[in-house]
């Protein structure tokens, strides 16, 4: 794999990961999905899911660069993925529900 | 003086961030722009507009430039209070010759020192200094500003005023209260997780403003932190000058031991003497590093004591692979092309601090990482910016119903600082593309003018912001938002015209050639024109809902 779709990979899985991240936060979690509610296991689950998207993407970075820069192009994606994350929320926040596919019929 | 911690950071927060905000928000900028900086010598120089080469034959090309390099009148006017006696016009003994380059680099930068006879200290040097085509060994001309890299990067860490190293310490001093404004905004933030992911550009101004100087500091916060303390490291020698001041015999002994101990002599021996192939040197030390399983370039090249018996050449790699400044340097025998040192690995304090200062110099090739520090940057100045804003909205309408002017003028010189810069910005590129190709008698050299012109449209912008800003004290916006917008739009897409204008690189081409040094820079010029004029047509619909405040009394507000 060319090392740019590497790093591409670790942009979208820090994405991904703040994003569940942002979803365990009930706010954040109103914004997406209003009414209904989601439940302390989900949460935990969403937490979890966002920790191991961030490490997945940290250890995609160290695939294509020396351990020292890894851990800087990681450290800025983090803040790229989250600062996309929240702009999102603040203007499309239900294209966030992309991240649970088929969890809106489950609450309907 | 204050109830609790809170309150007396909010203090420190909110008035040292005023203060030194408005040179904080020039380092970034300068900072984000300095990441491309040799892109944007090429946009400045289009004759320059070729493809990165690698270092030259030193047999071939450099040692014949170098021979022939002097000082300019300029500089030797400048040594006029260190010496005894009459300044020479000529210089004959070069203390050491230089040549430096990057992966980006297509042209190459050469400088020698002279040693100063009659000199007042013995350690004074004279610099000649020329940029050439390293492809066939030409000059360029002396009179081009290399935007990038001799101006915008001198602005981000020394406002360019030179005079006593004061733009340094301004800088340094800003660089050291960015990292208390960073504390101090961490612990007055009381929800830091809670809120990471938190814009709402729908609540009420002052909300939002504080949701979006809170978003764009705390997601980046890891990059203020290790931005603002590494570039008190890579300067710590000069804020720290204790090494010409009370340590200087210390200094003095520890520089004669070192080389000493590393071979390297420190002194001219005196005894004149030829020099061997450099070429075959350079040959010998990529071999040395491809041993090692670091092959790669020749960076920085470095000659001392030339023409002298005690002559050395010391070959530097260049760092593209590593985010570590390390040179890898092997130093030769310049007389016989023998072996002197080859520099040890580094111990770990050096290896951290290699890494703290490449960390923040990026000489490694990795253009991914290279425009999130521009993110970072653009955050860093949105970060301030809204710092500003939201100082000025939490007391525009208090100072409106007591007649101050406070808020009015924070508010214009923020918008000097925020759009004003731009439009300078601009302007210089403007400027650069414009001017004849050498000035006329009577006129400042070109490289001067297009600085005049910088601060010249900087002096503009503030003189607009001011006297537009008479709404504020009514608790309104300050037009000049809006039209320093619509000027930065209106700029942006001059240069870019411009530069297809005087030098036919139209995007079309530059981009089919895929030639990104040039297409990148008009490329982030029509972004930002964009993003200026949409920034305008929001401000406009704001300005026709918002409410007229009037001070309470019809007279003159106070006494």
């Amino acid at each position: 794999m060319p090392d740019s779709v590497t790093l591409l990979f670790a942009f979208v899985l820090a994405l991904a990961g703040m994003g569940w991240l942002a979803l365990a936060m009930e706010a954040h979690w109103e914004q997406v999905y209003g009414e209904a509610v989601c439940s302390p296991a989900l949460a935990r689950r969403l937490r979890w899911l966002g920790g191991l998207s961030l490490l997945g993407a940290l250890l995609l970075c160290l695939a294509v660069d020396h351990a020292t820069m890894a851990a800087l192009v990681w450290f800025m994606t983090l803040a790229a993925a989250a600062l996309v994350v929240a702009f999102t929320l603040s203007w499309r926040a239900r294209w966030l529900a992309v991240l649970l596919p088929g969890i809106r019929a489950e609450l309907n | 003086m204050f109830q609790n911690l809170r309150l007396s950071m909010a203090w420190l927060h909110t008035w040292f961030g005023l203060v030194l905000g408005f040179v904080l928000m020039i380092v970034f900028f300068f900072g984000a722009l300095s990441v491309f900086d040799r892109e944007i010598d090429r946009w400045a120089i289009p004759s320059s507009r070729f493809e990165a080469q690698p270092m030259p034959s030193f047999d071939q090309v450099l040692k014949p430039v170098f021979e022939t390099m002097q000082p300019s009148a300029e500089r030797i006017d400048q040594l006029r209070n260190k010496v005894n006696g009459p300044v020479p016009t000529h210089f004959t003994t070069p203390s050491v010759w230089g040549a430096y380059t990057t992966h980006r680099d297509p042209v190459l930068g050469l400088f020698v020192g002279y040693e100063v006879p009659n000199a007042k200290e013995h350690d004074t040097r004279v610099f000649a200094l020329r940029t050439i085509d390293p492809r066939s060994g030409a000059s360029l001309p002396d009179d081009r500003l290399k935007i990038g890299s001799s101006f915008f990067y001198p602005m981000h860490y020394s406002l360019t005023f030179y005079w006593k190293n004061v733009g340094y310490w301004i800088v340094g001093l800003a660089a050291l209260i960015m990292l208390a404004a960073l504390v101090s905004g961490v612990i007055m933030h009381r929800k830091l997780f809670r809120e990471l992911f938190t814009f709402r550009p729908n609540k009420n101004k002052q909300r939002s403003l504080l949701d979006l100087h809170n978003l764009t500091g705390v997601v980046a916060l890891p990059f203020h932190f290790f931005f603002a303390f590494t570039g008190l490291v890579i300067f710590a020698g000069i804020y720290f000058p204790i090494t010409h001041t009370q340590l200087e015999p210390l200094h003095e002994l520890h520089e004669r031991l070192d080389a000493e101990e590393t071979g390297l002599p420190h002194d001219r021996a005196g005894v004149a003497a030829p020099m061997a192939s450099v070429d075959a040197m350079v040959v010998e030390a990529q071999r040395r590093w491809a041993e090692k399983g670091m092959a790669g370039e020749v960076g920085f090249l470095a000659m001392r004591h030339v023409g002298d018996a005690n002559g050395y050449v010391s070959i530097y790699r260049a760092g593209t692979d590593r985010i570590a400044l390390t040179g890898e340097g092997i130093h030769f025998k310049a007389f016989t092309g023998e072996l002197l040192r080859e520099d040890p690995p580094s111990s770990a304090v050096d290896s951290v601090n290699e890494f703290l200062t490449g960390l923040h110099l990026q000489h490694f090739r990795h253009w991914l990482l290279r425009w999130l520090y521009v993110l970072g940057g653009l955050m860093g100045c949105v970060c301030i910016a809204t710092g500003f804003l939201f100082f000025v909205e939490k007391r525009k309408r208090q100072h409106a119903k007591q007649g101050s002017q406070g808020a009015r003028v924070v508010d214009a010189l923020a918008v000097t600082t925020v759009t004003g810069m731009v439009v300078a910005t601009l302007g210089i590129l403007i400027a650069n593309r414009l001017l004849p190709d050498s000035m006329g008698a009577g006129w400042p050299e070109r490289q001067a003018m297009e600085r005049y012109i910088f601060w010249g449209a900087w002096a503009l912008a503030m003189v607009h912001a001011f006297l537009r800003s008479a709404p504020v004290a009514q608790g309104r916006l300050n037009p000049a938002w809006r039209e320093q917008c619509l000027a930065v739009a209106g700029l942006a897409v001059v240069a870019v015209l411009l530069n297809w204008a005087t030098t036919g690189d139209h995007l079309l081409r530059t981009l089919s050639a895929g030639y990104w040094p040039v297409a990148g820079v008009d490329l982030f010029m029509l972004a930002g024109a964009m993003v200026a004029l949409f920034a305008a047509r929001k401000l406009k619909q704001r300005a026709q809902r918002a409410p007229v405040l009037r001070p309470e009394s019809s007279g003159p507000a106070h006494a």
